[in-house]
Parts: structure tokens; C-alpha cells; sequence
């Protein structure tokens, strides 16, 4: 049995990301929660890797009591099992304690999984750290900014673009992937399985104490990361002119921009092509 | 946008065993979850179509077998039988956010759960439960319910269709109109009377299946609004009826068609709601866009009025649909809720469908924008399940035979 573990994270719904304009900081308490996005696909890859290897899938999250929400639409989508890290004393935790931190749970609950698959960045603040940190903490080989993902036996085959080349590596078991959101649309939730999510309480929520973790390691006290400054990044627009009949025009588009349209229509273009 | 936030009151237990009410208004979790799932289901695969099929009246079949495997079809069916068996209030939340995107599958979606399967789940035998209810739960059949003809709609002892007892079977002779989902209908529900001298007390229903000899399907009606579904006229021309096919008993049908009315009338609520929302929406993103005296026009009082007003009934709305939705998971009697949620819901939401149109002003009046859809879609659902007339006639007879 594949036994998997996905790491989320609940990020400010996207449609409604409360700015507020004096501080340049996100109004997070006015805001929905969703699950990341990236995690989302992570996600994905887990379970389509459960169909086929007859996986065993632990969602963990670390977050305030109200991120219980993206581990319930987990189970709704078809985890096994649920890990809450939830504490007052881990809030405030930059990259590295949250890595670490995440590395202590894993070892005491889930300590014999093959495979760790992680969003390679969160919506809200884009660090695209705590994967490969999360590598590092348990000593296990990590690679970032996956596609695809097969396993063959103990080995672990990807496929990631790398300046403009797909790279394809291997990786022995247990190891740590970051998945894009280029493949692996998410599957829609069916809404039995909403309702199967809310009959079973079975998520495990764990606190700093239940892994025996130091509060000067922990939360904002534990992290070293100064944050000086918090901005939206500027968009660059270019304009671009296709030129020639309306059927070539929608080609060249659909040519071009293939895999963001159908991230957006939840379609694989390539394919249909 | 702000319907995520909204509201559901959940009643607690002391409620049900009558002692005081406390109310929740704060949605809860799983709520909130159901509203995300289906409208990002709603947005993703119906948003990019939801005009284009209404301008070509063309049912999306493609969206259907989506919604198929994800249990749709099967919204409070038992899991015995392939269903979601969800909360009223997750099946209103359901209905709502399909039909703020897109309202004539909103109505095919709500037609065929409540009206079209509910009647079965209530009144039918075990053995036609385990015939039927697994095929329409995964959405292999779509029901329908067929009340209505030429001389009989609010008054249902109108209804001129006629079944005639023929050995082990009943002979059936008539035309339905309007029929919600007529036209891919597989199992619906014939409302028929086996004695004209005694309309109301033979009134019966029959399950129908598609393929009996006798049974046919009209043109598809082109309607007004929710041009989307296929609503038709079916014909019964010598169509033989096996006897296990009929619900309930002979003279049931008063009782049935009650039954299934008061609970599509939830579902028609909750489809009026997500279609106010819509137009509201719409008309906040327009309002703060459109310049006028080079302001936006959101900063008229005359408009701002509006807004407020739109935002007020929709929230009302949505609390009485949420309140019935309560009291029929707790086993109360909702017939006289369900009619208040149907009659309030729709008139609100005509109403601001119409002011939608007001706001957009020469916009809102073209086909260009979705405005002037949401506002032909909402005129119906004063109409179909139960006019805003019938529904006073609900509301007022309950009020006067409840104690002073």
C-alpha cells in the first residue's frame, strides 16, 4: 500500500481578498477560506495515485481552528485520514518553524509514509519554502515544481519544466514533491461525500504539547523571519495583436495560451487537440 | 459574494421538542462548504453557457452527465439507494447556487428531487423504490411531475386524464402541458382520475415509464424564461399502466400531489433566491462601473435605495427558506412555511430582477447582458408550483383554522 501524506493550507478565498489599503496587509478575518489551490491539485495527483497504486491518503494542515473546513472537503474528495496542527502557541509561524513543525507531526503520527505531496506555493503569501524545507527537516530527497508524477516499484518518476526544459527525475521512496497547477484538476466534490465528511469526526487535531514541542521553537516566538514589507506584485501587461481570419486568430490563441485556458475551463486541451 | 456569508439558521433540539426557539444565524461549517462546492461546480461549468443555452433553448445535456456522478440527482435520496441523503438546508443551498447561474437547471435539478422523486421516496412501495429510485438518484432517469392541463392547473379537480381499470392494469387517456423536464423525462409522475364523477376522491397517480406504448413526448414549449428546460406537453394515448406502477392507492393523488407540492415549493424558493442574487450581484458590479455624471452611479440615492432594497428582500428570502427547510428536518408540518417561503421568494424576486433591468438601464433591456434573462427567468416562479394566488389561498386557509 502507497501510503501518502498532502500538506494544505487554507488561503483567502481569491474572488474576495479583503485589501486594506493603508497597511497594504490582507483583512483575513474578513475573508473566506479555500483550500490552496496548488494544494488542491496536490491533492489531485494524491488520489488519482491512490486508484491506482490502492493508496492510503493522511491530509495535514496546520492553521486556526476555522481551517478544520479544507480537511473536511478533503475527506469530502477521498482521504483516509486527518491531521489539524492547531494551537494558539504555532500561530504566527513563518516558513521554517512551520516546516519544522509539520516535520515533528509527521514523525510522531505518520512516520512510515512513502510519499509527501505539497502545493508548491500558497496563494496568499508565495514563499514556495515550506515544501522543500519540509524535505530538509526530515531528511528525506524533495523535488520542487512537479507535473507529473508516476511511481514504479520504490521509485518515484517526475516530469518538471525547468527554464523552458522538462526535466524528468527520479527519487527513491519516502521523498517530497511540490505539485503546479498546470496538471491535476482538481475533481469536483461530490456532495455525498460533503455529507459523509460532516457525519465522522475524524479528524485528529494535535497541539504544541501532544508533540512535545518547546514554545521557543514554535509560532512567532520560534520564527526568525522579519517581515518587512508586504506588496502586491505589479502586474506587467503587454498587449498583444494577433493578426488574420477569426479561425486562425482562435488557434493561434488556443496554440498560445492553451494550459491556461483550460486550467480556467477545467479542460486538457492538449488532449482534445 | 456576500451569499457565502449568509445565514442558516439552525434550530436547535429544544426548538423541535417545543420548549423555546434559539436560533443560529451563523451558517455552519458544512454549509458553508456545500454553497463553495456547487458554486464553483455552477461557475466553472454552466457560467460559460448559462446564455447560450437560453438563447438557443437548448438543454445542456453535456453539464448533465457531470452532474450525474456527483450526486445531483440524488440530493436527499437515502444511500441505500445511491443518494446524497443531505440536510433540507444543503438542498436549498444546492438549488440556490445552480440557479443563480443558471435558473432553468436550477429547475431541472429541483423538479426532478422534489416533485419528481420525492413522491416515490414517500408513498411508494419498497418494491418500487428498489425499481425506481436507484436510476434516478445516479440521474439515469429524470422525473418529472405532471399535474397540469389544458382546463386544470390551480385546481387540480380539473384534471381531465383518466385511467380505466383493465384487468391488471389501468388504460390511461389524456395530455399534460407544461411539463418541467418534459422533454427528457424518463419516469414521470401522471396525475390522473379513475372516476370522472368523483374527481378529487379518485384523483391517483401513476409512475410512467418512458418507454410504455402510448406514451409521447410534444414539442418543446417556447416559453418566456427558462428556456433552458425543456418543458413540453406529454401525451397518453391508450397507454397501458401495469398495475404496480400506480403510487399509492386509487384516490391518493390528492394527497400525494399535496405532499410533493409543499416540498417543490422549498426547492422554487430556493431558485427564486439564487436568481435575486444573481441580478443583485450584477447590478452592485454594474452600479460602481457605470459613470454618469462622471460618477459612478452607485453614488445616487436612487439607486443606493435599490440596492438596499434588493439586498433586504433577498435576505428575507433566504431566512424563510432556510426557516422551512428546519421544520421539515424536524418533522413539522411546513405546508403553510413552504407556501410563505414560495410566495415571498418569488415576488422578491421578480421584483428585483425588474429593478436589475432598471439599474443596467438600455444594457439591462438587451440580450447582450444576463440581466434580462434573470428577470424573464423569475416571473415564472410566481407561476409554476402553485401560483402566488394559490399560495395566499395556502397561507390564509392555515391562519384561519390555527387558534386565536
Amino acid at each position: 500500500m502507497l501510503k501518502m501524506i498532502v500538506c494544505m493550507k487554507q488561503v483567502p478565498m481569491v474572488t474576495e481578498l479583503p485589501w486594506d489599503a493603508k497597511t497594504g496587509t490582507l483583512k483575513r478575518e474578513l475573508s473566506e477560506g479555500m483550500m490552496n489551490p496548488a494544494c488542491k491539485h496536490a491533492l489531485e495527483a494524491a488520489l488519482r495515485l491512490k486508484h491506482e497504486h490502492k493508496g492510503h491518503i493522511t491530509a495535514i494542515t496546520m492553521g486556526p481552528p476555522m481551517a478544520e473546513e479544507i480537511l473536511r472537503e478533503a475527506i469530502a474528495m477521498g482521504v483516509d485520514r486527518c491531521l489539524m496542527l492547531s494551537d494558539k502557541k504555532m500561530a504566527g509561524a513563518d516558513t521554517l518553524v512551520t516546516s519544522y513543525t509539520l516535520a515533528r507531526a509527521i514523525e510522531i503520527f505518520c512516520a512510515d509514509f512513502d510519499l509527501i505531496l505539497c502545493g508548491c506555493h500558497t496563494s496568499d503569501s508565495e514563499t514556495a519554502q515550506v515544501g522543500p524545507q519540509l524535505a530538509e527537516e526530515l531528511d528525506i530527497p524533495g523535488i520542487a515544481y512537479v507535473e507529473d508524477v508516476q511511481i514504479n516499484s520504490r521509485i518515484i518518476t517526475i516530469k518538471r519544466l525547468s527554464d523552458n526544459f522538462l526535466e524528468t527525475l527520479e527519487m527513491d521512496m519516502p521523498g517530497l514533491i511540490t505539485l503546479t497547477t498546470r496538471n491535476y484538476a482538481p475533481r469536483y466534490t461530490p456532495i455525498a461525500g460533503l455529507q459523509d465528511a460532516f457525519d465522522e469526526p475524524n479528524i485528529l487535531v494535535v497541539s504544541a504539547d501532544d508533540l512535545g514541542l518547546d514554545e521557543a521553537f514554535i509560532g512567532i516566538s520560534g520564527s526568525p523571519t522579519m517581515i518587512l514589507d508586504v506588496y502586491s506584485p505589479t502586474a506587467q501587461k503587454k498587449n498583444i495583436v494577433m493578426q488574420g481570419t477569426p479561425k486562425k486568430i482562435v488557434e493561434e490563441l488556443l496554440e498560445r495560451f492553451d494550459d491556461r485556458i483550460g486550467s480556467v475551463i477545467r479542460k486538457d486541451l492538449k488532449v482534445e487537440k | 459574494m456576500c451569499s457565502a456569508r449568509l445565514i442558516m439558521p439552525e434550530l436547535n433540539r429544544q426548538y423541535h421538542e417545543g420548549v423555546k426557539i434559539e436560533v443560529d444565524f451563523n451558517p455552519c461549517m458544512k454549509h458553508k462548504l456545500v454553497r463553495k462546492t456547487v458554486r464553483e461546480f455552477a461557475e466553472a461549468e454552466l457560467g460559460p453557457i448559462a446564455h447560450e443555452i437560453d438563447a438557443e433553448a437548448r438543454f445542456p445535456l453535456e453539464v448533465i452527465e457531470k452532474m450525474r456522478p456527483l450526486n445531483f440527482f440524488g440530493l436527499q435520496v437515502p444511500r441505500r439507494f445511491g443518494g446524497a441523503d443531505i440536510d433540507s438546508i444543503s438542498y436549498a443551498i444546492t438549488i440556490e447556487e445552480i440557479s443563480r447561474v443558471s435558473g432553468a437547471v436550477g429547475l431541472c435539478v429541483t423538479v426532478h428531487n422534489s416533485v419528481g422523486v420525492f413522491p416515490i421516496l414517500k408513498f411508494a412501495t419498497e418494491e418500487q423504490k428498489q425499481r425506481f429510485i436507484p436510476k434516478l438518484a445516479s440521474g439515469e432517469h429524470i422525473g418529472a411531475f405532471c399535474l397540469t392541463e389544458a382546463n386544470a392547473g390551480s385546481d387540480a379537480s380539473g384534471v381531465e386524464t383518466h385511467a380505466v381499470l383493465d384487468g391488471n392494469g389501468y388504460i390511461i387517456n389524456g395530455t399534460k402541458i407544461f411539463v418541467t423536464n418534459g422533454g427528457i423525462c424518463s419516469i414521470p409522475l401522471i396525475f390522473a382520475i379513475a372516476d370522472p364523477g368523483k374527481p378529487s376522491a379518485s384523483a391517483s397517480v401513476f409512475i410512467v415509464e418512458k418507454h410504455m406504448p402510448g406514451f409521447s413526448v410534444g414539442e418543446i414549449e417556447d416559453l418566456c424564461g427558462m428556456r433552458a428546460n425543456p418543458v413540453s406537453s406529454l401525451f397518453l394515448e391508450d397507454c397501458r399502466v401495469p398495475e404496480e406502477n400506480l403510487l399509492g392507492k386509487v384516490g391518493d393523488g390528492m394527497k400525494i400531489g399535496f405532499a410533493a407540492l409543499d416540498t417543490g415549493r422549498i426547492g422554487i424558493g430556493a431558485q427564486a433566491v439564487g436568481i435575486a442574487q444573481a441580478a443583485f450581484e450584477a447590478s452592485v458590479k454594474y452600479s460602481r462601473e457605470r459613470q454618469q455624471f462622471s460618477k459612478p452611479i452607485s453614488s445616487f440615492q436612487s439607486v443606493q435605495n435599490i440596492l438596499a432594497d434588493m439586498a433586504t428582500q433577498i435576505d428575507a428570502s433566504r431566512l424563510l427558506v432556510y426557516r422551512v427547510c428546519a421544520l421539515k428536518d424536524s418533522g413539522k408540518p411546513f405546508s403553510k412555511e413552504a407556501s410563505m417561503a414560495k410566495l415571498f421568494c418569488s415576488s422578491a424576486a421578480s421584483m428585483i430582477t425588474g429593478q436589475a433591468v432598471q439599474i443596467h438601464g438600455g444594457y439591462g433591456y438587451s440580450k447582450e447582458y444576463d440581466v434580462e434573462r434573470y428577470f424573464r427567468d423569475a416571473k415564472v416562479t410566481e407561476i409554476y408550483e402553485g401560483t402566488s394566488e394559490i399560495q395566499r389561498m395556502v397561507i390564509s386557509r392555515n391562519v384561519l383554522a390555527e387558534p386565536m
